[in-house]
């Protein structure tokens, strides 16, 4: 229990108290607001929104991008704000549970699970995840650390789910799917949101975050937040000691310069004790990071976007095992329509990242320290072959990295709009996920200078063929249907190829797994009344990998992933009388085949009351038809049980 | 999985038979109107009596339906009652403390400004050139939200102070940027 007295714990509880006294007092001196009667009618909820609420409101409800959506020959799916607030998710992944077209599992306190297209694991590395522009990617596996890709929810705008590749566009990585996390602009956030939260996996959460303009060009907002997340069970009655406390603080700036030009800047910085092994030390990880973007339309018809980024993220495991790893990572993106017919759309992308480890004495990734260079070009075009009627997109990704060489990512999509209301698509893919440094540099001893396991040189890019096909409906403005449908075709996918004879060690790993996997993804949206809205989905996904000649892999082909095969997905968002928000969420997940975890339907139900415009009260109870179970079984730590849990929560905007 | 299918299924015939959504812009720019009433401060000259009504007019077509009745039926401003008026004609206007001026020519918007020129009232529109042509607020659609941009120096010179508050939350019109 120790480490929890050390500092991040303690300064969580002093700031955490900190909000709670803010958001308090800013709430007892704000003039209580007179009240109305009650009524089923939407309007009488509207007018008692702040006027910034007002502003966040979406004019046309169904979907934020509604040409998006229509047009694109990808399966696309948008989390919005409004979705996530009404979820009461309390973290990012909770909020990326709401795609239906996610494997999304939560391991322990700090650690998930998160995957398109099956291929799942903690250590899962065929999904792209931005943050605003930003990739959050560890080249130690290829994946994302979800404890430190923390945000204050009622920032994020929205959330794009591509499930299916995207390297042509975002390159190695982004082979089953890419999330595009993009928070609001700081002309939307003006004025102070507080919020102060305690329930029973959540024993203490607290933001702050002000928000105004210099001048009417330039908007900022500045905001701190944190949270401790309880602990999750070893076995019923016996908790896991993994306790997670975290603080964040940064700012976003926006300038619109002139018509033409806009420019944001955008900075976070972070220190968090994740705990998932349960012991007498935490993990340490801290970092920093800073996004600057200059968008330029130079007419109509063109524009380009420069952005560069640096990112810092510092992991010290506790048993003396720490990564360091800073990216420097530049972009520029050129658009230009041509004629009617042609939007020419290209880039280049430079990347550095530095990675550094203070390796054990048995467990090693060597060299230590080793720095990554990744170059990449990109074009685009996408004619129009029957005008209004037929689209099709070329585009292919070149890409250097410092392990493989080249590697080419082609892609062709086409649309067919036969009315305005409705798409249908299809394409063919080629995406490959490059090598990390747990595949070439990774080494774990029985002794010293005897390896179990050892990094191999000969360990190459693994490569898949994608072909999709799809259907985009609008048959109401209040109704939106999407079905999609994909065959993938894998190879190379890593194996686990033990040693020589007699010990059969160093294990190394190689390529040896190929097959395919197939599904349907469904997803509908539905604003039923002006005060109810559903949305929804169903996902299949079936899975066949097999060892090819000539490999023995130790994992048998399952690729290390445990997927379900049926995973479906409820939101109705209701407002009923009495200004109080009624959200629920039902979530059924299939079993997984190995490690072998049950089925299970969760149930969230989240209660938010508008007590006065500025002042809200949440109560959100999460997964309340299981006391606890696992989700998702890892090779390590053990697995652990996600209890049901209940929260409550204040609302200060002003 | 028959179940999952059978649900989608409801999910997606339901809304045939559940009534289509009023226009949600219009529902909320009249919201958006109740609101400047608490944030702007008429002179006290602007209104006959303590008592006296606050009045919400609409000139041209009235895009609120019953909307803009319903949200203030029953409010008060600073002791003031709300009521809406309607009006054909710029000539019929009595006393009235913020107007929506709904003409689609620009002509017509202006002759009715300079009608009011010298009276206290905050004028607004959503036609895109409203504050260049003399206009105090217009509401505008940026990213499927509402907006709403304000030209202080005419509501100034017509004896209105606005908020901090809402500028805070206005985009500000400036002559010199007229584009």
């Amino acid at each position: 229990m120790g480490s929890y007295a050390q500092p991040p714990a303690r300064l969580v509880y002093r700031l955490s108290f900190t909000i709670l006294l803010v958001v308090g007092l800013a709430c007892i001196s704000f003039r209580g607001y007179s009240q109305i009667p009650d009524s089923l009618l939407p309007y009488n909820a509207l007018k008692k929104l702040s006027l910034e609420e007002l502003m966040n409101i979406d004019v046309v409800s169904v979907s934020r991008h509604p040409e998006k959506l229509d047009g694109a020959a990808s399966a696309i799916q948008v989390i919005t704000q409004n979705d996530i607030r009404r979820s009461g998710a309390k973290t990012l992944p909770e909020a990326l549970r709401l795609a239906p077209n996610l494997q999304v599992a939560q391991v322990n306190s700090s650690q998930w699970a998160i995957s398109a297209r099956g291929f799942n694991n903690v250590l899962a590395n065929k999904l792209l995840v931005l943050i605003d522009g930003r990739t959050v990617y560890t080249p130690l596996y290829a994946g994302v650390f979800w404890d430190v890709q923390n945000l204050v929810l009622e920032d994020i705008d929205r959330i794009e789910v591509v499930s299916g590749p995207g390297g042509a566009l975002w390159g190695a990585n982004a082979v089953n799917g890419v999330i595009n996390i993009i928070t609001k602009s700081s002309k939307s956030t003006k004025g102070l949101f507080a919020e102060a939260a305690t329930g029973t996996a959540l024993p203490v959460l607290g933001s702050l975050r002000y928000g105004g303009q210099f001048s009417d060009k330039l908007s900022y907002r500045v905001y701190g937040t944190g949270f401790q997340l309880g602990n999750t069970l070893l076995a019923k009655d016996t908790k896991a000691n993994d306790k997670w406390p975290m603080i964040q603080g940064g700012f976003r700036l926006d300038w619109d310069a002139s018509a033409k030009d806009k420019f944001s800047l955008q900075s976070n910085v972070y220190g968090g004790k994740p705990n998932p092994d349960g012991g007498d030390t935490a993990v340490k990880a801290n970092g920093d990071n800073i996004v600057a973007r200059w968008d330029h339309k130079s007419s109509e018809k063109s524009d380009f976007r420069v952005q560069a980024y640096y990112d810092h993220t510092l992991r010290d495991f506790g048993n003396g095992f720490t990564e360091d790893l800073k990216t420097w990572d530049v972009e520029w993106q050129d658009r230009h329509e041509l004629g009617l017919r042609h939007v020419f759309t290209y880039g280049l992308d430079l990347r550095v990242m530095d990675h550094k480890v203070t390796n054990l004495e048995l467990f090693a990734f060597l060299p230590g320290h080793k720095t990554l260079y990744l170059y990449s070009g990109f074009a685009q075009d996408e004619m129009m072959l029957i005008r209004d009627r037929l689209r099709l997109t070329i585009g292919a990704k070149v890409e250097h990295n410092s392990y493989t060489g080249f590697e080419y990512q082609p892609d062709a999509r086409l649309t067919w709009t036969p009315a305005k209301n409705q798409a249908i698509w299809g394409a063919v893919s080629r995406a490959v996920r490059t090598p990390a440094r747990i595949d070439r540099d990774f080494y774990l001893y029985i002794l010293p200078g005897l390896p179990l396991i050892s990094g191999s040189e000969k360990f190459r890019s693994e490569d898949m063929l994608a072909y999709e096909a799809g259907w985009r409906i609008r048959p109401q403005t209040n109704l939106q249907f999407s079905v999609s449908a994909f065959y993938n075709v894998y190879d190379n996918i890593r194996s686990a190829e033990p040693g020589p004879p007699p010990l059969n060690i160093p294990i190394t790993f190689g390529n040896g797994v190929k097959g395919n996997t197939y599904g349907v993804e469904l997803s509908a949206t539905s604003q039923l009344t002006s005060w109810w809205s559903l949305r929804g989905g169903y996902t299949f996904l079936r899975k066949d990998l097999s060892v090819k000649p000539g490999s023995n892999d130790q994992n048998k082909g399952s690729a290390e992933s445990d997927d379900p095969e049926h995973q479906f997905l409820l939101q109705s968002n209701m407002d009923l009388p009495g200004r109080i928000e009624f959200g629920t969420v039902v979530r059924y997940v299939g079993k997984l085949p190995n490690p072998r975890v049950p089925d299970y339907t969760g149930w969230d139900v989240r209660i938010g009351w508008k007590i006065t415009r500025a002042v809200e009260l949440d109560l959100v109870g999460q997964d309340l038809l299981n006391s606890s179970h696992a989700e998702f079984i890892p090779s390590s730590p053990s697995s652990r049980q996600i209890e049901h849990s209940l929260y409550g929560k204040i609302i200060c905007r002003l | 999985m028959r179940y999952v299918f059978v649900t989608l299924l409801l999910i997606i015939n339901l809304p045939l038979v559940a009534q289509a959504p009023l226009s949600r812009e219009y529902e909320l720019k009249a919201v958006f109107l109740y609101n400047f009433a608490q944030f702007v401060e008429w002179p006290p000259t602007a209104f006959s009596n303590s008592e006296a009504p606050l009045i919400i007019g609409v000139i041209g077509k009235n895009p609120f339906g019953t909307r803009l009745k319903d949200i203030v039926s029953g409010e008060k401003v600073n002791g003031h009652d709300v009521s809406v008026q309607y009006y054909d004609n710029a000539e019929d206007i009595g006393t009235c403390h913020i107007l929506f001026i709904n003409l689609p020519e620009a002509k017509k918007r202006e002759q009715v400004l300079q009608l009011l020129k010298d009276r206290n009232i905050l004028t607004v529109s959503d036609a895109p050139g409203f504050p260049a042509e003399g206009g105090m607020i217009r509401l505008f659609t940026r990213d499927n939200k509402i907006r709403f941009e304000v030209n202080l120096e005419v509501s100034r010179a017509a004896g209105l102070s606005i908020s901090s508050k809402l500028l805070r939350l206005a985009d500000l019109f400036t002559p010199s940027k007229n584009s």
